[in-house]
């Protein structure tokens, strides 16, 4: 085998493997998207198996969604039947109950600890000051070096190893089939699926970290097999005994098909009663606000709405800007838009006009800090000084942790004027991110083209006095998951800089007069559009409002009056609180020993593209994502296709990860965060160490250890258009209609040519309906009732 | 007290209602509300107690209980730290199914370090050293349904275990020399015993005392003890592994009769400088912490074998506020970065004397506000090291570009002021509440050994200055190795469907 074939044959197998990504910037994506090109339950065979995992929900979640009716008892005996179980619920909870996962001993213990040492030595960025010799070398060839020295096994000389990785493979596999090498590939891949992830990561990416460190598949399975050798194990791992019970793992698909569908007749029951109760006459809005299709958009916007007379609207919380920014704080470049998409633009922090001194100001205050870091870290690694530091400083510890423990809300508070200081002193700058210098300038049409989609998109039809573009980031402390809570769209960071750039692009004069010359995109004059930012912990309302001309001034404080009353009443209803919401929020965000400070996204389980209207009179209890979409201007389908092609597949990543971390939170999501230790600056190991913890802790998922919070369903898309409409993007996009087929994501038609019926989609183009006549009937009739009590 | 509690909405009884309608409530949060409204009435009544006996210091024994100013200091202490961690946990372990569990547990482990300080009977005092093993190894098995936390909770246990049998060995055996069952009786008559038996009886103490400090070749079970949740790490950082301090100070009479302090002192220097450099390579944060705790540790039973116990006891509450503080918001530690080479430092002749006139006024104040290092004693020591760390502080800011040369100026003045100054009043607060002990305040003359460590320290302190550990392979990893986790309690268990 050569080495070019190795290589190949090593990274085919590892499609098997999910990507790991980093906790300062936590993308949730599919675990098994390596597997989306195969049917759902054939997927999960496979993967399960592999990884030793659950992939369909644990016993107890199916007994509390049975049990609360969260799966409809009659619907399940009804798919039962019809794939031929008779089997009762209860007996089948009891079945299931006998299939759930047992605690064995691991045949691999000593290679895995020995791995797992080293590999979390050499990826370590920078947490460790003395860092592992020899790192320059790549992986292989730095434990090559000191592997001598390593008394887990007994090596003398370095020249007893095997120069290189395809060296040490090659020896390996002698005397194997070629059968067997990808068994024996995937079964060692998988033995530490978070730390593989993780090189797969570092190799896709080609981080910083990865351009200075090498490492590779290739080098991690040469360490690997070599140390089995060493140690006399078997590296072909005995058969994979189907583990699982076939017949059991049919029987829980259908309870949860039947848990998925119960959930999209409460939800297209809910869209009916919403539609069939028309909105009064609209008279033009005070204010417009354009927040992320993230489902906790929908609570606040329900809450904005009602504080006032505003309009909100639902778009892709990068807001169109396929951008890189770069932090005045700590010069870092991180990526601003989904990760599905290239980043075209580098954003950076320019003062505002005027502001130039205080800026500077701000800039060596954050200098100051930094020195601070580093001038403690100094004191505390030193030898004697950390004695001399302890000795010092510990009473100033002490009043600390007091501090923190009682008062984090009043901390919070104080804090406040600290927060954006770098939004109200400095704006953001757009460049072209190529490597061509002379070409980084953009053009006018090109800026106009951003503005234009955006309002394209939402199927925009005319403009308030002001206009908000609201990006979101959430507020913690003391939590190693903190970007899991940022924004989705924007790669896990705070989405306010995409916010802030939009709207100083739609402020443009002459962006304004393209607009309206070339595309008939009348902005009137007296529109002012200001970024904000949706804090998404306390539902706080920041708006940057530095650049607002003076003629906005009392239109300005009316709507920062109302956002304050709507983050009282959106608080309220959040946390279940009668009238301490805000003040609980507060403490939430800045509380060091909080494991849940918000949900996140937990409990997603829709998508709904079509206008506000659809579903302004709902309550959807923040499950669903919800994007702008007015099939009435989008003639030839072509917005909605953008749709179906961005937001629509990340918003099946995020739900394919909230799926595969409740169904097995040990292999697929973070574990309890309450023993979490962080590794290396980038990830979590529980407890003493081991493999690196690659999805969300158990608290973003959970109310308490065992009771559910997020309800692992597949995404149902709902979208308002006409069915001829999305069968044709379909059939123009191969990857969306495998979505579909292979049941990753459901799809759910409301036609508006044909009474708003609903329809779901089934394999190869086939429309079922979702409600039988009957029950639409019978549902309306409940409402008007409802109507009558009222 | 109420205008603190109120803030904190776990602890303000009108939040109640609220509380019982979020999700998830369950009885449970209303069991562990009554153990931190407990432990902090606890620590309340104790500072108050400590308030009102100021100038005239309890002193009060029966032969079985005693009750002094030094039980009033750990009492205060402990209470403290149990307060702190059981408000953190109320939240964080929301929803464990072991918080129950974990609660028992910690006022367990709370009582009997009480219980310890204010026993005068050999055997609640033995018996009470005992349980506090007990308490926090269950802590680290408090998840009992995973595997690894089981095998480091065991793992924990023998080695608590051992510890006990070893101090009991150590006060057993003068105890029935001297037929005197107390522990104040058998620390005032330790000249009457013979040496062997004192010799013994002062080692059996002392290595009770390092496993319990986690002390090379003791550290492992320390190192493996993540399992347990971030709040009992707290808790087991600034109240249980510091138990030497403790010990060590009730006994200094029976080290110093038996002529031991040396040993004391080179176990906790070796301890000191290995810790320190193993923690320079940890890529775990809890690991990185538990390691600096080593290395602290060392340098308490160093304080202790340079005659000081006072100042040890000293150390060991600031190092629990610092640590304690460290795991509580070890989630902060993840940051994106990019590599960047160590910087390479050099000091201008105007600065390097700088440095030396600040490290000569720090050790001069220092020595002022304590008395330590005044007569050529091994006081010496202690304010070398009070020198080198001032030192090493301006050195760090008189090199910055970013400071103005007015703020290389006050600022390094104003830290090693005020750090000393806040220092030497908790030192001599302590002092004053241990005046009823025998010897725990008892300079040694200078000797080679100290000189020789003292040389080794400034050694340490240029090597890790000048980086020149980087490169060293073997000892990286022989390094690596000596701070890995007890194996059993690693990817032991798998869990497999059937
Ligand atoms: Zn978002």
């Amino acid at each position: 085998m050569n080495s070019q074939h190795l290589n190949n044959s090593i990274n085919e197998v590892s499609r098997a493997i999910g990507r790991t990504w980093p906790l300062y910037s936590f993308v949730t994506s599919n675990p098994l998207s390596g597997y989306e090109k195969s049917a759902f339950g054939e997927a999960l065979e496979k993967a399960g198996k592999l990884l030793k995992a659950n992939i369909l929900p644990d016993v107890s979640l199916f007994r509390q969604a049975w049990e609360s009716g969260d799966i409809n008892n009659e619907a399940l005996i009804d798919n039962l039947a019809e794939n031929g179980f008779f089997e009762s619920p209860e007996l089948c909870l009891e079945l299931f109950e006998n299939h759930s996962k047992k605690e064995i001993e691991n045949e691999y213990h000593q290679v895995d600890l020995i791995m797992a040492k080293w590999l979390a030595a050499f990826m370590d960025e920078g947490l460790a000051e003395w860092q592992m010799p020899g790192r320059k070398k790549g992986f292989y060839k730095a434990w090559r070096d000191l592997a001598r020295y390593d008394n887990d096994f007994n090596v003398s000389r370095t020249s007893d190893i095997p120069e290189t990785s395809a060296q040490a493979i090659e020896e390996s596999l002698h005397g194997f089939s070629r059968d067997e090498y990808s068994r024996i590939f995937m079964s060692h891949l998988a033995a530490l699926p978070g730390w593989t992830g993780y090189i797969k990561h570092r190799v896709e990416a080609n981080t910083s970290w990865q351009q200075n460190f090498p490492i590779s598949l290739q080098d991690y399975l040469g360490v690997r097999f070599w140390i089995c050798k060493h140690l006399n194990l078997q590296i072909l791992p005995l058969d994979l005994k189907t583990s699982g019970n076939r017949r059991i793992a049919e029987m829980q698909l259908i309870w949860l098909k039947t848990w998925e569908q119960t959930w999209q007749k409460t939800l297209v029951q809910t869209l009916k009663k919403s539609n069939s109760s028309k909105t009064k006459q609209k008279k033009k809005p005070d204010a417009q606000l354009v927040f992320c299709i993230d489902t906790r958009s929908e609570l606040i916007r329900r809450h904005v709405e009602a504080a006032g007379n505003y309009e909100t609207y639902g778009y892709a919380g990068f807001f169109g800007i396929a951008m890189d920014y770069t932090d005045l704080k700590d010069g870092m470049l991180r990526k601003s838009c989904p990760p599905i998409v290239e980043s075209a633009y580098k954003v950076s922090e320019i003062p505002q006009k005027n502001r130039e001194t205080d800026a500077l100001q701000l800039q060596k205050k954050n200098q100051v800090s930094g020195f601070q870091d580093y001038f403690l870290t100094r004191m505390k690694n030193m030898l004697p000084s950390a004695f001399g530091y302890v000795e010092g400083t510990g009473v100033l510890y002490g009043v600390s942790m007091l501090a923190r423990t009682l008062t984090p809300g009043f901390l919070y508070r104080k804090s406040s004027g600290r927060r954006f200081q770098q939004e109200s002193l400095c704006e953001t700058d757009m460049i072209k991110n190529s490597t061509n210098r002379g070409l980084q300038m953009i053009s006018l049409e090109e800026k106009a083209g951003i503005v234009r989609s955006a309002f394209n998109l939402m199927g925009w039809k005319e403009f308030a006095p002001l206009v908000v573009f609201a990006g979101h980031g959430s507020h913690t402390a003391n939590n190693a998951f903190g970007s899991s809570l940022d924004c989705g769209a924007c790669a896990a960071s705070p989405g306010r800089n995409n916010a802030r750039m939009i709207a100083k692009l739609a402020n443009l004069k002459e962006v304004r007069e393209l607009l309206a010359a070339e595309y008939n995109i009348l902005i009137p004059g007296n529109t002012v559009f200001v970024g904000a930012e949706h804090n998404t912990t306390t539902d706080e309302i920041e708006l940057f409002d530095a650049q607002v001309p003076e003629s906005h001034f009392e239109q300005l404080e009316n709507l920062k009056k109302n956002l304050r009353r709507a983050r009282e009443t959106a608080t309220r209803d959040r946390l279940r609180t009668k009238d301490k919401g805000v003040q609980l929020s507060d403490i939430k965000a800045n509380n060091w020993s909080e494991t849940r400070p918000e949900w996140g996204l937990a409990k997603n389980a829709g998508f709904i593209i079509g206008p506000r209207e659809l579903t302004k009179n709902s309550n959807l209890d923040s499950r669903c994502f919800l994007h702008s979409y007015n099939w009435e201007s989008d003639k030839e389908g072509t917005a909605l296709e953008g749709i179906m092609q961005g937001p629509m597949v990340v918003t099946q990543w995020i739900n394919n990860h909230y799926y595969f971390s409740s169904v097995d939170n040990e292999v697929f999501g973070g574990d309890s965060k309450i023993t979490h230790n962080i590794t290396g600056r980038f990830g979590v190991v529980k407890g003493n160490g081991g493999d690196l913890k690659m999805g969300l802790p158990l608290q973003s998922l959970n109310k308490t250890d065992t009771e559910m919070y997020h309800q692992p369903l597949r995404l149902s898309v709902l979208i308002q258009a006409p069915e001829k409409r999305i069968s044709d993007i379909l059939l123009r996009n191969e990857n969306l209609k495998q979505l579909l087929d292979n049941e990753w994501i459901y799809l759910l038609v409301m036609d508006p040519t044909e009474e708003n019926r609903v329809k779901r989609y089934s394999r190869n183009m086939d429309w079922q309906p979702v409600i039988e006549k009957a029950e639409v009937n019978a549902a309306k009739s409940t409402i008007s009732e409802m109507e009558l009590v009222n | 007290m109420k205008e603190k509690t109120a803030s904190d909405p776990l602890m303000d009884p009108d939040n109640y209602a609220e509380l019982k309608s979020r999700p998830g409530y369950s009885g449970s949060v209303f069991g562990a509300r009554i153990f931190s409204i407990f432990l902090w009435t606890l620590f309340v009544g104790n500072l108050f107690i400590l308030l009102i006996s100021m100038n005239d210091l309890p002193d009060w024994s029966n032969g079985i209980f005693l009750f002094n100013g030094f039980s009033l200091l750990i009492w205060l202490t402990v209470s403290f730290f149990s307060a702190v961690t059981s408000s953190y946990a109320l939240n964080y372990l929301h929803g464990f199914t072991g918080h129950s569990r974990f609660n028992w547990l910690s006022l367990g482990f709370t009582a009997s370090v009480m219980l310890l300080v204010v026993s005068d009977h050999i055997i609640p005092f033995l018996l009470s050293w005992l349980l506090m093993g007990v308490f926090m190894a269950g802590l680290i098995g408090v998840n009992s349904k995973w595997g690894e936390a089981r095998q480091a909770a065991g793992y924990a246990q023998r080695i608590f275990l051992a510890g006990s049998v070893l101090l009991a060995l150590g006060i057993l055996l003068p105890a029935f020399k001297l037929n005197m069952f107390t522990v104040t009786g058998l620390i005032a008559a330790t000249e009457e015993l013979p040496y062997y038996i004192a010799f013994t009886s002062a080692v059996c103490i002392i290595t009770a005392a390092i496993i319990q400090s986690a002390i090379y070749p003791f550290h492992r079970w320390l190192l493996s003890a993540m399992t347990a949740p971030t709040p009992a790490s707290a808790l087991m950082h600034a109240g249980f592994v510091n138990g030497s301090g403790i010990i060590l100070a009730i006994f200094s009479t029976m080290i110093i009769a038996s002529d031991t302090l040396n040993i004391l002192f080179i176990i906790g220097g070796l301890t000191a400088v290995i810790s320190q450099f193993t923690k320079l390579l940890q890529v775990n944060v809890k690991q990185k912490l538990a390691c600096s705790t080593i290395a602290q540790m060392g340098f308490m039973i160093m304080q202790c074998g340079l005659g000081f116990f006072n100042a040890a006891v000293v150390h060991l509450i600031l190092h629990g506020f610092y640590k304690a503080y460290l795991f509580l918001s070890a989630g902060e530690e993840v940051k994106y970065s990019s590599p960047s080479a160590p910087l390479i430092i050099r000091i201008k002749p105007v600065q390097a004397v700088m440095v030396s006139i600040f490290s000569i006024a720090g050790a001069f104040l220092f020595a002022l506000v304590t008395g330590k290092g005044m007569t050529l004693d091994s006081g010496i020591f202690l304010t070398l090291i009070v020198a080198i760390t001032v030192g090493q502080a301006t050195y760090n800011i008189v090199k910055q570009r970013i400071l103005s040369n007015t703020q290389k100026l006050y600022i390094p003045v104003l830290i090693f002021v005020m750090g000393i100054g806040i220092y030497a009043l908790i030192y001599n607060g302590v002092t004053y509440l241990m005046a009823g002990m025998p010897m725990v305040n008892v300079p040694l003359s200078l000797s080679w050994i100290q000189i020789g460590f003292g040389i080794i320290f400034l050694a340490g302190f240029f090597m890790m200055k000048l980086g020149a550990y980087r490169n060293v392979s073997w000892l990286y990893v022989k390094l690596m190795n000596a701070s890995q986790p007890y194996k059993k309690s690693v990817l032991m268990y798998k869990s497999r469907s059937l």
